[in-house]
Order: structure tokens, then C-alpha cells, then sequence
């Protein structure tokens, strides 16, 4: 490939050296009008240079796509009955338990109202493509609780090194593009490969949701901390957005963690105690309440919530250790919360 | 008696056209033997009096997704609630400048049901919680109430007069004298045609003197229904003309044409509607 470059770099040079040098009856016949001077082009280079675009045509990476596709599609129905699939021990719920959460993609907000009439503002997850990936045990893990690595949303393998697509075969689920860590107790242990879907959580729960935040860039103070600044005039020079004194000569020191400008967004933040209003069984959609870090299409993480004010009786009635497709329960299409106004209802009335 | 004659007369009179050449027996005087018999062709009937038209076809403006990265089918989720609600509720064509009468549900009202009557001035929002303002003057006092178009407070929506304005959004009558937005509490609905063009009222408002709300001169509010020759000066409309950017409605990049969407919406609607 270098080489090529080389040659065509060299190329391009003796082209534009023999142009300087022309003849006068080419350089007559490409600039009939005037002397305009260089008739030749340089050609800007793309930077393509990687294996696939060296060594596969257009067709066959059109093929390759729609042979991973139907290779991806397989592997997911090979999965779609775990309970049959020798399924690893379940165990019932005690108190204590913490079971395994889901990875979301988002899709953006709307408006749900309860059946009093007032309207709340909810965040559409979606569950795409949610399969446990693999199992720690303790020791592996951090010495306290075991974990469960679940990934969400179907990546390509292209571009992904041998570990992590190691990982996946051994699940025998498609590579996905986000992998989470869950500690969970050791009666929630899932088999890897098992799909989650929505229907693990349930109206009325309460949920934790961590997502990288809409990065902002580097921020004054007043942006990232909401200082207040300086006023417009009365004699202020160039002192209007700036955090003013940060420290006083008695300490003589600058205090860590002192508010100052910085980076501000693109980090990881949970949005705690969201409850669920709505779970669609059929499109595997939770509507969460409020609002949920991270841009939409973002992939999120979702758990049972950590807060200590929801006691055990919280989780009690929850699917342990999760929701399987090919149970005995057989769920409707939409659940919905019991303070939650459903649209096929007649208009509420104050009789 | 006469009720009854007068009813037989209104009935609709069918014109019956007869197509093609009348063909009974007829003789063919080269042979002397009779032609094939032919059945005389079914008469075609053409209902002159009530013409098949179709109904006018409209999709409510929040059915049309906004120009964004979200993915289709959280509009389709979407959608789907609303095509459940517009089942219970008779949520019917307007615009703004239309005048509309809606009831909603009030637990601090007597008989726990409040009614309005205003002109629609604004219908922002897309999706579920899409909205709509009504106005009116009341004992002297402007009025308005934004009501979300799918809240299930909302018992009854009445449209009383149906059309249209010369601009999509009639904020500026805030800043009207106050007989532009004045509408008769009890007005009786004036009846409108499903299948003509919905009327275009061209009334242009006198305003009250500056200050105004905004600056509603300038060009990007591009507002066609307001006397400006009689509040503001020729002065005035040149400065104004100084923020004007002509070269916006060229810029290929804000082309955002709905009309192939907005068809599949509107199939998409119809079909899940009559179910």
C-alpha cells in the first residue's frame, strides 16, 4: 500500500514537472484562451487504507454484511428458549436478593397523564438485542458479590479484536455494542446467552439508569457551576463571566475541589429512583419517568434501584431472576401502572 | 299532506342516461332475416344532484414527525396512543383562526365541567403532547387557555367556525385592538362543507400602538395579516427590512418536504382509525 502511494505520489510530481516544463503546443491546446497557467491536478487522497477496502470488493462486502445478518438472526433464535435449554438451577427470591438489570437504548421523551389528570413527562428504553454475556464469580469479580456482563444492541464484528469476540462466541450471542457489569447476589445468576426483555422490570418499580451525559466541552464557571458572575457595567473590565477570588492570603492555599472552569458533560451519571408508569411487552419498551442522561439513540444501563428508601417489599413481587419468554406467564401487550390513564378509557370526569 | 308531497319532491332525482345505440330487433334488409338478438346495455347511472366527492383530506399537524435524529418508530409508538385516544374522543379538523368551543373536566367548577370558547391562535407541538391556544376577550379582560390536544380532561372539542388565516400563527392579536379577538360566548356553530376547501379569512387586524410583544414588522415573522400602514411609518418598514435574509428560502440544507411521509401517516391513521 505504501508503495503504491509512493509510486502514485511520485506519479502526480512527474505529471506536475512536466507540465512546468511543457511544450508550448500543449499547454497552447489546453489554454486556447489566455495563458492560465497549470492545467494539471493534483488528486486528493482519502485515507481508505485499511484491510477491508484493500482486499474486499463492493460486492463482497455487501455479502459479508447479509451473511452476518442471517448469522446474527440465527444465533438470537438459538436462544429464544432458555428454560428448555438447560437452564442453570433458579433459585426463589429472599430478601436481600439483587437481581440483574438491562441495557436500553433511548429513543426520546413524550407525555403519559394519570388517571387524576395530570400529565407526566416519560423517557422511551427500548430493549434491543439485551443477552447476558458472561458470568463472574466472586473471586473473579471483586471478592464481595458475583456479576453478570450483559451487552445490548447488535454490533458489527468488523473492527473488534479477538478477546472481546471471544467473549461472544462463548455466549454464542452476536457481538453487541454496549457490554455492562451488574454485581448481583449469588441466587440471581443467569446463564450466559439468556435474552432479557422489558418485561423484567414492572409498573410501579423504581429503576436506576446510568448513561454518559451530552458532552458540553470545556466551561466557565457560571455554565458549569451557575456562578453568577460579574455585572455589564459600572465600570467592570473584562470581568463579566469570571469566578472572581478563588481563596483568601489567610490559607494561602486553593482548596481541592475548588469550582472552577472545566469539563463539563461526557461523563457517566445515574439518574436514581425513576419510576417505571408502563412497560410494552410486545415492542419491549419501558416508559421511565422524567428525564434520563445521555443524548437520544444512546445506550443506557438499567437496574432495580439502589436507594435504601424502597425497602425489600419493593423488589418482592419483581420476576426472579428474570423474565423468561417461554415461562408460564403469559403477559398482555402493554402493563400498565394502576394511577396511569390508559387512551382506550373514556375522558375522566369529577362526578 | 303537503309536508309529504314536498318531501317526494325533494327526493334526489336520478338522471338516467341510456349509453350506447339502441339496438331492438331490427330487420336487415340485405337478408330478410332478423339480426342476433343483442341485450340492450345496463344504463349507466350518473347522479348529477350529489356528485362522489371526496371527503377533503387532512392530517393533523402533530402527526407529522419533526425533522430529527430520533428513530421512526418512537413516532410510531407515539402514534399509536393517539390513534387510541382520537377513538374515544372526536378530536375534529381546525386551524388556526378557526374559532372552537372545548369542555374539559374542572373539579373547582359547578357541575364540575368548564367550557371555552376562543379563536386558536397557536398549535405548537408534535406528538402526543401537542397543544393548541384559545383567546378571547372576556368583560374586558384578554383571556387564553392552552389546552393539550390528547389530555383526557378534555370531554368535547366543537369547532364553531371553521378557516383559516393569512398567517400559521396568530400570536400578534395580543397586540390588536381587542375586537380581533373577541368571539360571542354563545355563538351558534356556523355549518362548514367536508369536502370544499377550507375558507381563507384575509381580515387584516389594526394594532394597538407600540410597544408591541415583539416586533412583529420584521421579516421573519413574515406576518401578512397586520395593517402596518397604519401604525408604523415608511421609515419604519425600511429599517425593519434590515433584518431581512432572503436567502434563507434558498437554502437547500432547511428543505424539509413532509409530503411523502405525510401520505403514509395519513394512510397509516385512516386505516388503524377505522378498525
Amino acid at each position: 500500500m505504501r508503495l503504491w502511494g509512493l509510486l502514485g505520489r511520485s506519479g502526480v510530481r512527474l505529471l506536475l514537472a512536466r507540465s512546468q516544463g511543457a511544450p508550448a503546443q500543449t499547454v497552447a491546446a489546453a489554454a486556447a484562451g489566455g495563458n492560465r497557467g497549470r492545467w494539471c491536478f493534483t488528486v486528493r487522497h482519502i485515507n481508505d487504507a485499511t484491510w477491508w477496502h484493500e482486499h474486499l470488493s463492493e460486492e463482497n462486502t455487501q455479502f459479508l454484511k447479509k451473511l452476518t445478518a442471517e448469522e446474527y438472526k440465527a444465533q438470537t433464535e438459538n436462544k429464544l428458549c432458555p428454560l428448555k435449554d438447560e437452564p442453570w438451577p433458579l433459585h426463589p427470591w429472599e430478601p436481600g436478593s439483587r437481581r440483574v438489570g438491562l441495557v436500553a437504548l433511548k429513543l426520546g421523551m413524550m407525555t403519559l397523564w394519570t388517571k387524576d389528570g395530570k400529565s407526566h413527562f416519560v423517557t422511551l428504553l427500548q430493549v434491543q438485542d439485551c443477552h447476558v454475556i458472561k458470568y463472574k464469580t466472586k473471586e473473579d469479580n471483586n471478592g464481595k458479590a458475583p456479576a453478570l456482563l450483559v451487552g445490548g444492541k447488535n454490533g458489527s464484528s468488523f473492527h473488534r479484536d479477538e478477546s472481546s469476540m471471544e467473549m461472544f462466541r462463548e455466549a454464542g450471542v452476536p457481538p453487541k455494542q454496549k457490554v455492562t457489569t451488574f454485581n448481583v447476589s449469588e441466587n440471581a445468576i443467569i446463564k450466559p446467552g439468556t435474552p432479557l426483555y422489558a418485561a423484567h422490570f414492572r409498573p410501579g418499580q423504581c429503576v436506576d439508569v446510568t448513561a454518559k451525559t451530552i458532552g458540553k466541552g470545556f466551561q466557565g464557571v457560571m455554565k458549569r457551576w451557575g456562578f453568577k458572575g460579574q455585572p455589564a457595567s459600572h465600570g467592570q473590565t473584562k470581568t463579566h463571566r469570571r469566578p472572581g477570588a478563588i481563596s483568601n492570603t489567610r490559607v494561602a492555599k486553593v482548596f481541592k475541589g475548588k469550582k472552577m472552569p472545566g469539563q463539563l458533560g461526557n461523563w457517566y451519571m445515574t439518574a436514581k429512583g425513576l419510576k417505571v408508569w408502563r412497560i410494552d411487552v410486545k415492542h419491549n419498551v419501558i416508559y421511565v419517568n422524567g428525564s434520563v442522561p445521555g443524548h437520544r439513540n444512546c445506550l443506557v444501563k438499567v437496574g432495580d434501584s439502589r436507594l435504601h428508601c424502597y425497602g425489600d417489599d419493593h423488589y418482592k413481587n419483581l420476576p426472579f431472576p428474570t423474565y423468561f419468554a417461554d415461562g408460564e406467564e403469559k403477559l398482555p401487550d402493554d402493563l400498565y401502572d394502576e394511577d396511569i390513564f390508559q387512551f382506550t378509557e373514556p375522558s375522566i370526569t369529577y362526578a | 299532506m303537503a309536508a309529504a308531497c314536498r318531501r317526494l319532491l325533494e327526493l334526489p332525482r336520478v338522471n338516467v342516461v341510456l349509453t350506447g345505440a339502441c339496438s331492438i330487433v331490427c330487420l336487415n334488409a340485405k337478408d330478410g332475416e332478423p339480426a342476433q338478438f343483442k341485450p340492450p346495455p345496463k344504463p349507466v347511472i350518473v347522479d348529477k344532484l350529489n356528485p362522489e366527492v371526496m371527503e377533503r383530506r387532512f392530517l393533523s399537524p402533530e402527526f407529522i414527525p419533526p425533522r430529527q435524529r430520533t428513530s421512526p418508530f418512537k413516532f410510531f409508538i407515539e402514534r399509536r396512543d393517539m390513534i387510541q385516544r382520537r377513538k374515544v374522543l372526536n378530536i375534529p379538523e381546525f386551524y388556526v383562526g378557526s374559532i372552537l368551543s372545548v369542555t374539559t373536566a374542572d373539579p373547582y367548577a359547578g357541575g364540575k365541567k368548564s367550557k371555552f370558547v376562543g379563536i386558536c391562535i397557536q398549535r405548537p407541538g408534535k406528538g402526543l403532547s401537542a397543544t393548541f391556544v384559545l383567546r378571547n376577550v372576556i368583560e374586558g379582560q384578554g383571556v387564553e387557555i392552552r389546552y393539550e390536544l390528547y389530555n383526557p380532561l378534555i370531554q368535547e372539542i366543537k369547532v364553531l367556525k371553521l378557516e383559516k388565516r393569512l398567517d400559521d400563527d396568530l400570536t400578534y392579536v395580543r397586540d390588536a385592538l381587542p375586537e380581533y379577538s373577541t368571539v360571542d360566548v354563545n355563538m351558534m356553530p356556523v355549518p362548514y362543507s367536508l369536502t370544499d376547501e377550507v375558507p381563507v379569512n384575509k381580515l387584516k387586524v389594526i394594532m394597538k400602538p407600540k410597544p408591541w410583544l415583539k416586533r412583529w414588522e420584521r421579516p421573519r415573522f413574515k406576518i401578512q395579516g397586520i395593517r402596518f400602514d397604519l401604525c408604523l411609518t415608511e421609515e419604519n418598514m425600511e429599517k425593519a427590512k434590515k433584518w431581512d435574509m432572503p436567502w434563507i428560502e434558498f437554502d437547500m440544507l432547511k428543505e424539509y418536504d413532509t409530503s411523502e411521509l405525510e401520505k403514509r401517516i395519513w394512510e397509516e391513521v385512516n386505516r388503524e382509525l377505522k378498525k
